[in-house]
Formats: C-alpha cells, sequence, structure tokens
C-alpha cells in the first residue's frame, strides 16, 4: 500500500516521465519544514530519476526521540532520521544506527576530514561512524558598539578574558535606564547545558570532570554576574531567545548566544553590534564553544541502506546551499559562505566560523540527558544560593560518576 | 437460552449489561492503562524496550531510587502546596463571585458567562500571558504593585525561588476561579428561594442565612467542586511548562511536572512512571474520603 502511494505520487511529480515499476521508497523524518533544508533536499531526491522515492515526515523537537524510539522498538523506524546531536550516542550506543564508517570511506561526497571536529565528534560512537553531521552551530558573544562606546570602552578590543567580561558588564550595566551589563541563558534544560559547558571545557574540565577548579572558577563567575545584577533574575528560567530579545531591545549591553540570532538581529536591533569569540579563563587559555545542529543517520533495521546513503550523500553534496539559502551553517571547514552583503552579519559569520572550530562536542554519550541534567541542577542551585559553586559542583559530579559507572 | 433472553430484555440480565457496558469501557480505557503504569514503576523500562509489556522484574528498586533523591520530598511538598493554595483559591474567590452574582442584579448572568472565557482557553496560552505579567523587568503585576506602593523592588516572579511557585498558583487560580463559580452557581440557584424567606421573616440577619441556609445547602455542590479541583490541579502541567519550568532549582516542580521531566526528557520511563503510580494512590484514598463525606447525603 504505502509502496503504492509512493509509486503513484514519484508519476505524478515525474510529469509524464514513466514512474519506475521498480521506485524503492524510503522513509525520512526530521522536524524540518518547508522554509528548512530537509524537506526541501528530500524532495529533490525524491524527484531525481535515481529509482528512489522519498516519503518524507515533519516530527516536531520534543517528539524526535520518543516517537523513533517506540517505531523502532516496534520495526517500524524510518530509513533516515535527522537526531539532535547530544542524543545521537543514546541511539549509535544500542546499535538503533547503522554502522557508515566503511560507507563513508568509499564515497565521494562524504569526506570525513572535510567535517569540522565538533560535529564529527557526535556522530562518532567507539571509534565508528554512525551518522553524518546535517548543520551545525556555536556560541559566541555579541556586544552593543553603540553602549560601548557610551560607557567609554573600546569596541576594537571586546572582552578576552572572563574578569574582563565581568568588569565590562560592571561598566556597561545601567539598572537605571533598565540596561543589564549581559544577557545569557542558565535555563534549567539544555540550554543552560549548551551555554555553561564551554565555560567548564575552557578552564579545563568537562561533562565528566566537572567538579574541576577551572569550572567552580566559571560558575562562580556566572554567580557575580547574577548576584551583582549585571545580568537579569529571570536568566535562570529564560531560554536563548528570550534572553537574546532584551539584547535586540536594547536592555542588556551584550549577551551570549548563536548564529540564529543573525537574521533576526538585523531585522530589531536599532544599533551597531558585533560578535567576538567567547572569552576565556585567561589570557591563552585552549578555547571552548558549545556545539549545536542536528546530524542525520540511517537506522540499523533499514531495508534500503544503499538507497539511504545515496540521500545522504545527496544532502552531503547540497551543503553549500544550506546558508545561503537556508541560514544554517554547514558542519564543514571545506564551504566557502558567499558573503550576504549585510556587513554586520558578514563579519559575525567570520566569528562564528572560528569559534566553530573550537566548538565541542556534548558527550557524546547514551545518557546524555541524565548528565546534562546534573549538570542543570548543579547551575541552578549555585545561581539560586542554595550550595556552593564548589558543593553543587561536586554533587554533579558524584552523580554523573554514578551514571558513567552503570 | 430463552430465559436468559427474556432476562437481558426484561429483567436482572438488562441491569447487568447496563452496568457491563460502561464497566467495560473503563476498564478498557482508563484501568488497562493504570494497570500498564503501575506495572511499569516495578520494570526496569528503557526506550528500547517501549514497545514490550513484560521487561526485567526490579522489584521496589524504582522506588527506592526515586526516594533517595535529593529533590523528592520537596517536590512533593511544593505539591501539597500547589494543589491545597490552587483549590483555596479557586473555591474562596468562585464562592465569592457565585454569590455576588447570585444577587441577579442586571446584566449578572451575561458577565458571568463571560468569565468562563479564562476556562475555556488553553494553559499554554494562558501560562504565555502570565509569563508577561509575571515577568520581573518590565512585567504588568510588578508595575502595578510597585505604583500603589506594596513593593519597592521588582519581584522575579518566576526566577526568584522563594515566588516561583506562587507565581504558577496564581495563574492556576486565575484559570480554575470561573469553573468553581459556574459549578456553585448552579449550586445556589438550586437552594429553595422559600428557605430564605422563612429565615427573613424569623428575622435573621444576611449572614446568618449565608450561614446557616447556603453554606449548609451548599455541601454537595462543595465536596463535588473541591474533588474536581483536586484532579483539574494535580492535572495541571500545561501551566508548568509555560512559566518555570519547575525551576528554578526545582523550586517550582510538582510531582506531575516532574514525572513528565523524567519520561520525556530523562527517558527514564520507569522513574516517572513510579511517581504517577504515587499519585494514582493519593487520588484514591481522596476519592474514598470523598465518597463517604457525600454518600449519605439526600439530593434533589
Amino acid at each position: 500500500m504505502k509502496y503504492m502511494i509512493g509509486a503513484s505520487v514519484a508519476a505524478l511529480l515525474s510529469m509524464g516521465s514513466i514512474a519506475h515499476a521498480e521506485d524503492v521508497t524510503i522513509t525520512i523524518w526530521s522536524l524540518d519544514d518547508e522554509n528548512q533544508p530537509a524537506m526541501n533536499l528530500a524532495q529533490e531526491f525524491s524527484d531525481m530519476d535515481n529509482g528512489i522515492t522519498v516519503d518524507y515526515r515533519m516530527i516536531q523537537f520534543d517528539d524526535v526521540v520518543t516517537e523513533s524510539m517506540r517505531a523502532f522498538a516496534t520495526g517500524q523506524a524510518p530509513d533516515i532520521i535527522a537526531v539532535d546531536n547530544p542524543e545521537h550516542a543514546l541511539f549509535a550506543a544500542r546499535g538503533a544506527f547503522l554502522d557508515v564508517t566503511d560507507m563513508v570511506a568509499a564515497s565521494d561526497e562524504i569526506v570525513a576530514e572535510n567535517y569540522f571536529s565538533g560535529p564529527l565528534n557526535s556522530v562518532t560512537w567507539d571509534e565508528r561512524l554512525y551518522g553524518v553531521p546535517k548543520a551545525t552551530n556555536t556560541i559566541a558573544l555579541y556586544y552593543n558598539v553603540d553602549m560601548f562606546k557610551a560607557a567609554g570602552l573600546d569596541p576594537d578590543a571586546p572582552p578576552a578574558t572572563w574578569d574582563d567580561l565581568v568588569a565590562a558588564a560592571r561598566t556597561l550595566n545601567d539598572p537605571d535606564n533598565s540596561v543589564y551589563g549581559i544577557a545569557f541563558s542558565a535555563k534549567a534544560s539544555e540550554e543552560g547545558t549548551f551555554q555553561f559547558l564551554p565555560w567548564a571545557q575552557m578552564s579545563g574540565g568537562g561533562y565528566d570532570h566537572i567538579n574541576t577548579e577551572g569550572a567552580v572558577h566559571a560558575l562562580d563567575t556566572w554567580k557575580t554576574l547574577l548576584d551583582e545584577g549585571l545580568a537579569s533574575p529571570d536568566t535562570l528560567t529564560r531560554g536563548q531567545w528570550d534572553s537574546t530579545g532584551t539584547f535586540n531591545s536594547g536592555n542588556a549591553a551584550m549577551v551570549i548566544s548563536g548564529p540564529w540570532e543573525l537574521n533576526r538581529m538585523v531585522d530589531e536591533a536599532q544599533f551597531e553590534w558585533r560578535v567576538a569569540l567567547l572569552p576565556v579563563p585567561e589570557e591563552g587559555a585552549p578555547r571552548a564553544s558549545a556545539m549545536g545542529d542536528f546530524n542525520w543517520a540511517i537506522f540499523a533495521n533499514t531495508d534500503h541502506p544503499q538507497e539511504a546513503f545515496q540521500a545522504l550523500e545527496y544532502f552531503a553534496s547540497q551543503d553549500d546551499r544550506l546558508f545561503p539559502e537556508f541560514g544554517q551553517l554547514p558542519a564543514r571547514s571545506d564551504i566557502e559562505l558567499p558573503p550576504t552583503g549585510v556587513a554586520p552579519k558578514d563579519a559575525a559569520l567570520q566569528v562564528f566560523l572560528e569559534q566553530l572550530q573550537y566548538a565541542q562536542a556534548r558527550g557524546p554519550h547514551p545518557e546524555w540527558p541524565k548528565i546534562s541534567k546534573a549538570i542543570q541542577d548543579a547551575i541552578q542551585l549555585a545561581l539560586t544560593g542554595q550550595m556552593t559553586s564548589v558543593d553543587a559542583l561536586n554533587q554533579a559530579q558524584a552523580s554523573i560518576d554514578a551514571i558513567l559507572a552503570e | 437460552m430463552k430465559r436468559i433472553r427474556s432476562s437481558i430484555i426484561d429483567g436482572v440480565g438488562f441491569d447487568l449489561v447496563l452496568v457491563g457496558i460502561p464497566l467495560v469501557f473503563l476498564l478498557l480505557f482508563s484501568g488497562l492503562p493504570l494497570v500498564y503504569n503501575v506495572l511499569m514503576s516495578f520494570q526496569e523500562v528503557d526506550l528500547f524496550s517501549l514497545g514490550e509489556v513484560f521487561r526485567p522484574f526490579v522489584g521496589l528498586k524504582n522506588y527506592r531510587a526515586l526516594f533517595a533523591q535529593p529533590e523528592f520530598w520537596p517536590i512533593m511538598w511544593n505539591t501539597v502546596i500547589f494543589v491545597f493554595c490552587s483549590i483555596g483559591g479557586q473555591f474562596i474567590v468562585g464562592f465569592g463571585l457565585a454569590v455576588f452574582f447570585n444577587t441577579g442584579f442586571r446584566g449578572s448572568t451575561f458577565i458571568r458567562g463571560l468569565f468562563l472565557v479564562s476556562w475555556v482557553m488553553p494553559g499554554l496560552v494562558v501560562g504565555a500571558t502570565w509569563n508577561w505579567i509575571l515577568a520581573g523587568d518590565f512585567g504588568v503585576l510588578n508595575y502595578l504593585l510597585s505604583s500603589i506602593g506594596v513593593i519597592s523592588e521588582n519581584i522575579f516572579w518566576r526566577s526568584d525561588i522563594n515566588y516561583s511557585l506562587w507565581a504558577v498558583i496564581i495563574t492556576n487560580i486565575w484559570l480554575g476561579t470561573a469553573f468553581n463559580m459556574i459549578l456553585l452557581s448552579v449550586g445556589l440557584a438550586g437552594i429553595p428561594k422559600d428557605l430564605y424567606e422563612a429565615a427573613s421573616l424569623d428575622g435573621a440577619t444576611a449572614f446568618q442565612k449565608f450561614w446557616t441556609i447556603t453554606v449548609p445547602m451548599m455541601r454537595s455542590t462543595t465536596g463535588a467542586v473541591i474533588s474536581l479541583g483536586l484532579i483539574f490541579t494535580l492535572q495541571q502541567f500545561d501551566l508548568f511548562a509555560a512559566i518555570t519550568g519547575g525551576g528554578p532549582a526545582n523550586s517550582s516542580n510538582v510531582a506531575q511536572y516532574w514525572a513528565w521531566e523524567l519520561s520525556f526528557r530523562q527517558y527514564d520511563f520507569a522513574r516517572g512512571a513510579t511517581i504517577s503510580t504515587i499519585m494514582i494512590a493519593v487520588v484514591m484514598v481522596a476519592s474514598v474520603f470523598y465518597v463517604r463525606s457525600t454518600r449519605h447525603e439526600v439530593r434533589g
């Protein structure tokens, strides 16, 4: 039945050309809508005269994992799925995703060396590849140049270290005019982990050793920003999108967020803004940043692994269109992003591209959601003053050790 | 055969069929999921065994693990505060409004109908609206409170651990008051007018009439409203998702939201089911009290 529908759709789409009776139908699940890459690329691939028809289903962000797991458990999984990168290992470690290492090695379109290390790491489990990065993003520091000038700060020398950042926030903070020094997100969700983990990584920590001296210093720095009123108390419950909204409206002088904000900022911000790399603990310290966005993967129980991989190859071959057409960053270092003609956006992109080289995957670990929760709890307990940063991070470390030992 | 047939058409069999149809329906669509949920709380469940019914049995391990979590008792306490204060607030405000509209002034029925708008709105929409009202830096509520001099500094309703639970309670009271009012209005309308007339002839004051006629006559309605309130507040999920997300630091987290978080954020379905099972037990105890307290009453 499904095959019949697939065939008749293909017949309709090819408008007169003879539909192949032997057409193979592959199913793709992704959260992309008609303005985003996956849906369009899947349609194009389906329309090609290659004997493969694509049955595309759009799923909601919140349902990706549970829907696909349920489908996998009952043998009805799609052939291809787009999954959020920290959740990739959850599937890969349990053998739910197809090992594509050998296919990639033989492929001309997908060359592992072309990908940034962060995204590539997120599709890797036990040194094998279980997918292909779909797109990527990271976070950096946006700042309001007009406010920098008004406060006597040099906009050509944005804060480079954590101390600089706190000092700049103090200088820029202007409660009488409802301006906070900085905005970021410490929400008790994946967003909080996404924003905090790079700080821990820059100072020598990581998800598996979160109670390092550097991570404690990082959390104390966040606490200083909140305790001194340099960031809104709503930082604790507000996501990155809403936090950046306060920057755009001129109620925060700096904000830590990602390239997904660029288009909105171009539209909304009535001031000059620029982007700088995330400040580091002290001069010369290693850089790090968060790594976001989705990966492609093929389910292990697919009947058509070759055809599914062909689809991924087609998607990868179109990676140079991701930015100009859909505003997303390809996860590859070998693709030049064409200038958009909007000066602040183009300048910002160069910073984000540099920052991407330092972007690190969350995990990868099959129990990532629990590890992330432990980190979120520590952030919130420390920032609300219920525990010191040391105690909170020690508690998180104990939970994470228990998870890693399982 | 014939006796069975005639019994079904006209006799005990007919009564059994009438009782049986809803019973089967209930067992199938409410009983089975409940049993399945209880079963899950005694099993080891992960994402890969979601499609199975018989999974490794682990006894009380999920319960012990849950009780051992440091946030368990604070969250349970939050749930008690949330349920108690929400029901109390909804009932008192709802009762006040019902008595007010029952005086029957011009346009009272029309305005009373308008109140239902709050009940009709989806929880997520209500939550988003109250998010703006409760916002710390630019919220209307803070503006209002500071312009009448109640507060001198902005209250961060959603982000201050001392207020976050109250932010959701206030919103929930607003959301549920109209429903309480309508149910209580129906109860008020059912009190015979001659009781009040007789009391007036005996020289009773308005307060005496309220206390000795209205309140006792409203007993069964009150019981129904409060038990429905218990069900609705224990089901209240949207407001938490929209306003505080249970945060900061679990200060506004309640059992029902936690169950969802465990199941669908951390994919720990067994612990999520364990919380649900505990909630089922609580609601069953509450419903026993409700049935016992109302069964001696004659309605009509």
